[in-house]
């Protein structure tokens, strides 16, 4: 079949790549129609296509843009396409997809997200039930009982009805039409011009791999599709979600006033410290002891020390332990890693456990300070322990918290000001923040 | 000593912290390396990943697409933060496919964009790296490493992803790959990396590891070396050179041809398939080989220019120590600690993984007998890409599984020889 001069979108003369009968002509042919129907700047059209015989199109379309992707993947790069255009560009960009059977399930999870994300992009599935260019193998759409190369008894599944996946995925438009329905025109058109996610199924004839295998007909397809339950015609046209767009307008963008940047600190104490310190933390997950190490480094900071802070957890996240190490020294620390810790803090059991499980007793000297809560004991002999009542005191939650505090407090590593700044701001006054008899403790 | 000593000691006086304290603080800076706070510091507590997404925004970054992973998250909540905040748009993906295909259609459109992963994810994304290469379409993909292989180790580090960042491609491209060891480096190689991709119009990952990503630490933003962000080169109708332009075109192998991005009013043709200078797909075709060509040499083009490491020479030094990412910040302190023990020792930290950055490697090497390469990976990856190029040196390779190579491990190693 030759393109004739109506055909404004295609390229003038070309030849239809596809053997003779086959329905991606008529297909491509409608959607020519369509796009001249709509009297689209061809500039503001973009075809993304798939892999397979319908991915042939990009060829003869000399005057949109033509975007042929990986197989499965061109709803995908099409999303993006149409999200940077609704967003951050024109927002004139028409996106059609035109993607197989085959394609339309390797890539239905990009199908069903830009049906919930409703992003303004339209997927007609050119259905002939097989891949055809590699030689008519079984698809996910070929009905129950069809005969494929790959399925010379018939095909063993029924057949996907990637519409009903549409509607579950609250796709606004959603039509199932034949490649030789006289109104294809019209649905594609609606299609394109709705302001969201359309889908159109197409249903056509493979007639190289489909009609030589079955005892099959162009007007028996739509009763081909009926009798495998699938509904035929424009299923839905509702407009009840706004385009995507329109969504992060009011949904994200409108509330970027609520975004805080973070804040820049110039230090405002000094400090003495004239080697680096290096202390581990350990106590269990929801304990606030990541939360509390990063004010002490933030404190430090504060004195314009160099800090890193490195934190360890079970993947669960907010069970069992919990562990920091941290660093603050005068020079620029290079390695993060506690190898020789000045203070080792434990709080609770998990963070003895998992204390007693890493390395850590390799990772200390013949100095270093155990604070430990007077719940906890440690077998391991001669160590400089400093048993402390931090979850009596100061409570389960803010064991660590005090433990921080009586560091800071007891051993000076930089002054106690910026940590009670923070810890104020945190958990309002200082002096109430823990019992009484905390504050006495030395 | 007496300045130290008072500095040391609370100060009793307003006299000496306000005459001295300045001559204290030139004491301790210059002999014993201290500095003491200035009110030209503006700092903050950042990891690695938000420093990756802040670079993002200053690289002009519009658009990102994610899908959570350990540990690389941190960039994906830092962009969605900060994106609507300038002019951008960071939305969820569905997967590591869909992420990196978003990132690619936004690019396609004309907007910069970029992703973050780690090594399963990395692993999902390889068919549409190469698509981004082929099509010549720029993008930044951070690959944030753990502990390998498949989902291997998701909160531990690792630096076993150099090969598989690398050689991603059918038929071999070279994918340029920027390392940073520290979070302010982020911020920079990230900018670094977006700057490559728009002029070079390629894919770029930015690789870096759980300890960097994750870890936070002091950043004094005054300190960081921000490069001008390279914007797009753009073909319109009205340039003198349109009537020539070619999509994929060019005349010397390191020629990069202008963009159009779809949508705007010169029609693009992009195709992940073999295609010519036009992006008319053709089999067989002299033209359609050459592209394929250029694809590899437009980079190798531009080798010397993209050669980032930072050598820390020492004069008759016999031994030099190669690193890379966190490791390289491990390789510091050990050649402090090996110097102060008399040791001979030099080292070079690779910023550009790839283009593997040759002749800087071998004039690092000029004088030195034993050459040592530290990474965080059982098998020397980074080891087996450069050896070839030290046929005439003793290389060795300093590795370690599933934690942090310490300062300890290699200077032992290098004691040891």
């Amino acid at each position: 079949m030759n393109t004739t001069d109506q055909c404004s979108y295609m390229t003038h003369g070309a030849v239809m790549p596809f053997c003779k009968g086959c329905g991606h002509s008529n297909i491509l042919k409608k959607l020519n129609d369509a796009l001249g129907l709509l009297q689209l700047d061809p500039h503001d059209v973009c075809l993304v296509t798939d892999i397979g015989c319908i991915g042939l199109a990009d060829a003869l379309f000399d005057k949109v843009h033509t975007v042929h992707t990986t197989h499965g993947r061109s709803t995908g790069f099409a999303t993006g396409i149409a999200v940077a255009d609704k967003v951050l560009a024109s927002g004139k960009l028409k996106t059609i997809v035109l993607i197989g059977d085959g394609g339309s399930m390797i890539g239905l999870l990009h199908i069903v997200n830009a049906a919930l994300m409703n992003v303004d992009v339209t997927v007609i599935v050119a259905n002939n039930f097989l891949f055809g260019m590699t030689g008519g193998q079984t698809s996910s759409l070929t009905p129950e009982h069809f005969n494929t190369i790959t399925s010379p008894f018939g095909s063993m599944n029924p057949s996907l009805d990637i519409c009903q996946i549409a509607d579950a995925s609250k796709a606004g438009f959603i039509a199932r039409k034949t490649a030789t329905d006289k109104d294809l025109t019209e649905t594609i058109s609606e299609a394109i011009t709705f302001n969201g996610f359309a889908i159109v199924e197409v249903l056509e004839l493979c007639t190289e791999h489909g009609t030589k295998r079955n005892e099959i007909k162009g007007n028996m397809l739509a009763k081909m599709a009926e009798d495998e339950g699938h509904e035929i015609g424009v299923i839905k046209n509702s407009h009840a979600r706004p385009e995507f767009s329109k969504k992060y307008e009011t949904d994200v963008h409108s509330h970027k006033g609520d975004i805080k940047p973070h804040k820049y600190i110039s230090p405002q104490f000094n400090h003495d410290l004239r080697s680096p310190n290096e202390i581990i933390i350990s106590g269990s997950a929801g304990e606030r002891v990541q939360s509390t190490a990063a004010m002490f480094t933030e404190a430090a900071l504060m004195c314009g020390l160099h800090v890193t802070q490195k934190n360890d957890n079970p993947v669960t996240q907010g069970s069992g332990f919990s562990l920091s190490e941290v660093i603050i020294s005068p020079q620029e620390i290079n390695f993060t890693g506690v190898s020789s810790a000045d203070y080792v803090v434990v709080v609770s059991e998990n963070g003895l456990k998992e204390i007693q499980g890493q390395d850590i007793f390799n990772r200390i000297n013949e100095k270093t300070i155990f604070i430990i809560d007077e719940t906890l004991t440690i077998e391991k002999k001669g160590l400089n322990l400093v048993v402390l009542p931090l979850r009596r005191l100061c409570g389960s939650d803010k064991a660590a918290v005090g433990a921080f505090d009586y560091v800071i407090r007891k051993f000076e590593p930089f002054p106690h000001e910026p940590f009670k700044q923070l810890l104020a701001k945190r958990f309002g006054e200082y002096g109430k923040i823990f019992k009484e008899e905390f504050y006495n403790l030395f | 000593m007496i300045f130290i000593a008072a500095a040391k000691t609370k100060r009793k006086s307003f006299f000496i912290q306000t005459i001295l304290s300045n001559f204290v603080k030139l004491v301790l800076h210059y002999y014993y390396g201290i500095t003491m706070n200035s009110q030209n510091q503006k700092l903050a507590l950042r990891s690695g990943n938000q420093m990756t997404a802040e670079g993002a925004i200053k690289a002009g970054c519009k658009f990102f697409a994610g899908y959570p992973i350990t540990p690389a998250s941190g960039i994906y909540k830092g962009l969605i933060d900060l994106l609507p905040l300038n002019n951008g748009i960071a939305i969820s993906s569905p997967d590591e496919i869909s992420a990196l295909a978003y990132c690619v259609g936004a690019s396609m459109r004309g907007v910069k964009a970029m992703t973050a992963t780690s090594g399963p994810g990395w692993a999902l994304m390889i068919e549409t790296v190469q698509y981004a290469l082929i099509t010549e379409t720029p993008v930044v993909i951070s690959v944030v490493q753990r502990l390998g292989p498949c989902t291997g180790g998701a909160t531990q580090g690792a630096q076993g992803d150099i090969l598989i960042t690398e050689f991603a491609t059918s038929g071999g491209y070279t994918i340029p790959v920027l390392y940073p060891s520290t979070a302010k480096e982020c911020y920079e190689l990230t900018i670094e990396a977006f700057n490559w991709a728009e002029k070079y119009r390629t894919p770029v990952v930015l690789l870096s590891d759980k300890e960097i990503g994750m870890t936070t630490e002091s950043v004094d933003y005054n300190k960081l070396k921000i490069s001008a962000p390279e914007h797009r080169h753009l073909i319109s109708e009205n340039d003198a050179d349109f009537s020539e332009w070619k999509m994929y075109g060019f005349d010397s192998p390191g020629m990069i041809a202008k963009f159009a991005p779809v949508g705007s009013k010169v029609k693009v043709t992009a195709t992940g398939s073999a295609h010519n200078t036009k992006g008319s797909l053709k089999k067989n075709d002299p033209e359609t080989l050459a592209v394929l060509k250029h694809l590899e040499d437009k980079i190798r083009a531009h080798k010397d220019e993209m050669s980032l490491v930072k050598e820390d020479h020492e004069e008759g030094a016999d031994t030099l120590i190669i690193s890379f990412g966190i490791t390289a910040r491990t390789m510091k302190d050990s050649v402090a600690n090996l110097r102060k023990q008399g040791c001979k020792v030099s080292s070079l930290t690779i910023y550009c993984m790839f283009p593997v950055p040759e002749k800087a490697i071998l004039k690092a090497a000029i004088g030195c007998k034993n050459i040592f390469i530290a990474e965080e990976n059982f098998s020397g990856q980074y080891r087996m890409i450069i050896a070839p190029l030290l046929k005439n040196y003793n290389v060795y390779g300093i590795n370690k599984l599933g934690t942090m190579i310490t300062p300890n491990e290699i200077t032992e190693r290098i004691m040891k020889l």
